[in-house]
């Protein structure tokens, strides 16, 4: 797979003249922004490996009506700063922003830990330009906040892994940057876990983000205690803030937490450090999963992960994001032949108990033996029809995606 | 059309559904030829499944019979997507109107597709939960119909439109094979593209949608402005500050007197233009907020501004502006609704064209709108009995349109495309943009029998509306 061709088009001209050739020829093409999402998803060969991070650049950003228009190769890092100039932004939260594309954080539908208060990456996109697997280049949507007109395929074009177009300009809503982020780490004492949450799940202000860590350094490498970390991220005016940080600290309090550690300026990059390892890998020696469940079974989901972990023998961490659901697993072997030898059969367990598990990170050579999109979803003769018809001849990214899409 | 051509039809409905939940007379027929905004086609019959299992035996029983299929909520949609242009079965869900389950704990619902919006927020208000897409409609139209025309309302400013607000969906497929879909899968977000496709893709037999926490606290503002521009730059200047209120919506002085007239709502008539603003949110905020929005409005000169002192005060505000349409009664027998959003700092430059319109072609029209969205809704008023004002509305209400287009805007906001906008596609969409729609359409609905003739430009009609928009 490292022998393909590759091609890095400056415009939509570009990028249409190479797949429509490749299209004719029926050469299976790869589609790769910052390469910082490889983990998800199977890596088949490919003939031809495009880049887009050459179509880079925000185009039209419209501060006084809240949106603008970025070519889909832009590092989510430069969008940001572009924003930022006018105390703008977007909620994507996607891992590592420098390297990062706007394109490729859409195309994954990349689902970040605020998403339960700013709503996903689809609900950001009002419109884009695409190319299709037959070079054909199509809009949708606009350069308005509200657009009833005609099948809304910019959200459909999101996280569907550039399996069905290739995204060239995508059209976003921004919003302002909160006036304060405000972050807080607690040590949880043993047998705090349960009070602690139900206390989180009362509080009057909604906090922006909440995570429980089991482990995973990387994100968080304050001290834990026998139940693990939390930390907890508030947002919004700085009143508002200041009152729910009070209350936050005495619900931990009534959870039988004694002390919080508060973080302000740095709180923003506090939190792209846990999104960050997300997706971080232990060289070949570890596997990341993503398990989705309700808010109100995210503990349990962690702890049935935990479980089969053990009883594989495997070093395992845990991020549960309290207030989407998530749990992020990361299970880990020093020795890569013994990970070799039973990564499928915990793959098999793990996906028993946890059907909807997916893998986001792991760069052990027998990845794509796993259950990489867990279970097939229910509509996935629907998807298939879909990238037939939207890609005959299986050119855009063949195989990667959910039930071999 | 008798009764006899579908004999075979309607007993094959009847012995699915029994007799109850089938209509055939003409006059049942006439009354759902008909949606909010005109009539055209007359059903070979009227449906009223209770069951997803009843949705499905209607139609695989319709495409037997060669008969499209048209699914109708509460027939409040303003571009004749309810209308049965092809004739067919259409299938009403007013049976399906149940609130299936509440989760408290995760703010989520699933409830049958004809549930009347307004019925869901009842329901789990004692929760302390609400769902936040608010159409004008919302005492009488559906989740269903919602969903097929992804609705918007005062409220999705800041919570979004209705695309925003479901989490699954179930559909009868054109097969009549039941499909589900999740945003919590991974795959295609088929749940997205369903939602706004206007019934030609699948029907919704039932959803699951996300409720919110009532606010902790709510601010209730109106501003008079002297005349409507400084209103529009108002509302412009708003959102540049960053500042997306709850709902920040628009009304004229033709409007405002009609409402205050049919509601004494409290709103004043001596302004050329209000503005309704709403935060909720956080007790903290609120006072802030008021503070930040107000000082803005007297930049551009606003000439009153009023704080609704209490629930009742806020309530009757809200009253007159989503009664604010059939207010208009009182000024002239019929109204004509256009629909168009442009961006946000557009506003001033789009309301200008609405007002020269009027004055071009001798109308009253009225203005009560989305401000803070950019969604413009002009009324036009006039008497279908008079010719002239009939081509009036129809001529000034495409200048309008195309007014908005120039601008950057689009040709729908929210209330869909319908059979009334299905040729002005091609004004803001090339070939291959619509292409690419249909080949959507092609994977669901391969020959075209969910609700034909819609959204998609046509060469030919199939059948005559009854002109003009009323």
């Amino acid at each position: 797979m490292n022998d393909s061709e590759r091609a890095a088009p400056v415009d939509e001209a570009e990028l249409s003249t190479l797949l429509g050739g490749a299209d004719r020829d029926g050469r299976a093409v790869r589609i790769t922004g910052g390469n910082t999402l490889a983990g998800m998803g199977a890596r088949p060969p490919v003939d031809l490996e495009i880049l887009t991070t050459t179509i880079a650049g925000v185009i039209d950003f419209e501060p006084d009506d809240l949106t603008v228009a970025v070519l889909a190769g832009t590092r989510l890092s430069e969008l940001a700063t572009s924003l930022a100039e006018r105390r703008q932004m977007l909620p994507f939260d996607a891992p590592l922003a420098t390297k990062a594309t706007v394109g490729g954080a859409l195309a994954a539908g990349w689902r970040g830990p605020r998403r339960h208060v700013y709503g996903p990456p689809r609900d950001w996109v009002i419109g884009s330009h695409v190319v299709l697997a037959d070079g054909t280049v199509a809009r949708a949507g606009g350069m308005v906040v509200k657009n009833v007109a005609g099948y809304d395929l910019s959200r459909l074009y999101v996280g569907s892994f550039g399996t069905l177009s290739v995204l060239v300009r995508a059209n976003l809503k921004t919003l302002a940057v909160p006036e304060r982020t405000r972050a807080f780490f607690a040590a949880l004492p043993d047998g705090s876990l349960e009070r602690t949450i139900a206390q989180l799940r009362d509080l009057r202000v909604v906090p922006a983000a909440a995570f429980w860590f089991d482990g995973f350094s990387a994100a968080d490498d304050r001290p834990a205690g026998d139940d693990g970390r939390l930390a907890i991220f508030l947002e919004g005016s700085t009143a508002l803030v200041d009152r729910a940080g009070l209350e936050l600290r005495s619900a931990l309090g009534r959870g039988g937490v004694p002390a919080t550690h508060v973080l302000d300026n740095r709180a923003p990059a506090a939190l792209e450090r846990i999104v960050n390892a997300y997706v971080s890998a232990l060289g070949q020696r570890s596997i990341s999963y993503r398990i989705g469940s309700l808010p109100s079974e995210a503990i349990a989901a962690a702890e049935a992960a935990a479980e089969c972990a053990r009883r594989f023998d495997l070093r395992h961490e845990r991020i549960v994001d309290l207030m989407n659901g998530d749990t992020i697993l990361r299970v880990s072997e020093l020795d890569v032949r013994r990970l070799a030898a039973c990564m499928k059969d915990f793959d098999d367990a793990l996906h028993r108990e946890l059907p909807n598990a997916i893998v986001i990170a792991c760069e052990h050579p027998g990845r794509d033996t796993l259950q990489l999109w867990g279970r097939e979803p229910a509509a996935i003769a629907t998807m298939r029809a879909l990238k037939r018809r939207f890609d005959p001849n299986n050119v855009l990214n063949p195989g990667r995606f959910v039930g071999g899409i | 059309m008798p009764d006899s051509a579908h004999d075979g039809l309607h007993r094959r409905l009847v012995e699915a559904l029994g007799a109850g939940a089938v209509k055939t007379e003409p006059e049942d027929l006439a009354v759902y030829s008909f949606d909010a905004y005109t009539g055209g086609g007359t059903p070979a019959a009227v449906v009223l499944p209770a069951s997803t299992r009843e949705v499905s035996a209607v139609v695989k029983i319709a495409r037997d019979c060669g008969q499209p299929i048209v699914a109708r909520g509460a027939g409040t949609g303003l571009c004749g997507g309810a209308v049965p242009v092809a004739g067919g079965v259409v299938i009403g869900t007013s049976r399906m109107n149940g609130v299936l389950e509440v989760d408290v704990r995760n703010r989520r619902a699933r409830v049958g597709p004809g549930l009347i919006n307004l019925d869901l927020s009842r329901a789990v208000r004692s929760d302390g939960l609400f769902y936040a897409p608010d159409p004008a409609s919302q005492k009488t139209s559906t989740i269903g119909g919602n969903i097929a025309t992804n609705a918007g309302g005062p409220h999705c400013l800041s919570y979004g439109t209705t695309v925003n607000h479901v989490l699954g969906l179930e559909i009868v497929d054109a097969e009549g094979e039941v499909t589900t879909t999740s945003v919590d899968d991974y795959g295609y977000d088929l749940t997205a593209v369903l939602t706004g496709s206007e019934g030609t893709l699948g029907i919704v037999t039932s959803a699951w949608v996300r409720l919110q926490r009532l606010p902790e606290a709510v601010g209730v503002w109106v501003a008079a402005f002297g005349d409507i521009e400084s209103a529009s730059e108002a509302v412009s200047s708003i959102i540049a500050a960053g500042i997306v209120p709850t709902a920040l919506e628009m009304m004229d002085r033709v409007i405002a007197g009609a409402v205050e007239a049919a509601f004494k709502a409290g709103y004043p008539t001596d302004a050329a233009a209000v503005l309704l603003i709403e935060q909720a949110g956080y007790a903290d905020d609120i006072a802030a907020c008021e503070r930040a929005i107000a000082a803005i409005a007297k930049q551009h000169g606003a000439v009153s501004w009023r704080s609704a002192r209490t629930q009742a005060e806020r309530d009757a505000l809200w009253a007159g502006r989503k009664g604010a349409a059939g207010a208009t009664g009182r000024i002239a027998p019929n109204y004509y609704t256009q629909d168009v959003c442009v961006p946000r700092s557009k506003l001033p430059a789009a309301l200008r064209v609405v007002e020269q319109t009027a004055r071009e072609y001798d109308l009253t029209i009225g203005n009560v709108f989305h401000a803070g969205d950019g969604n413009l809704h002009p009324l036009m008023m006039y008497d279908r009995r008079d010719r002239r004002q009939v081509a009036a509305v129809v001529e000034g209400g495409n200048a309008i349109l195309q007014a908005a287009i120039d601008l950057g805007g689009t040709i729908s906001g929210e209330h869909g495309i319908g059979y009334e906008k299905r040729d002005a596609m091609t004004r803001v969409y090339s070939t291959e943009d619509l292409a690419t729609m249909g080949r959507v359409r092609d994977v669901f609905d391969p020959h075209r029998s969910l609700n034909p003739e819609k959204i998609f430009p046509a060469g030919t009609r199939c059948a005559e509306m009854v002109p003009p928009p009323q």
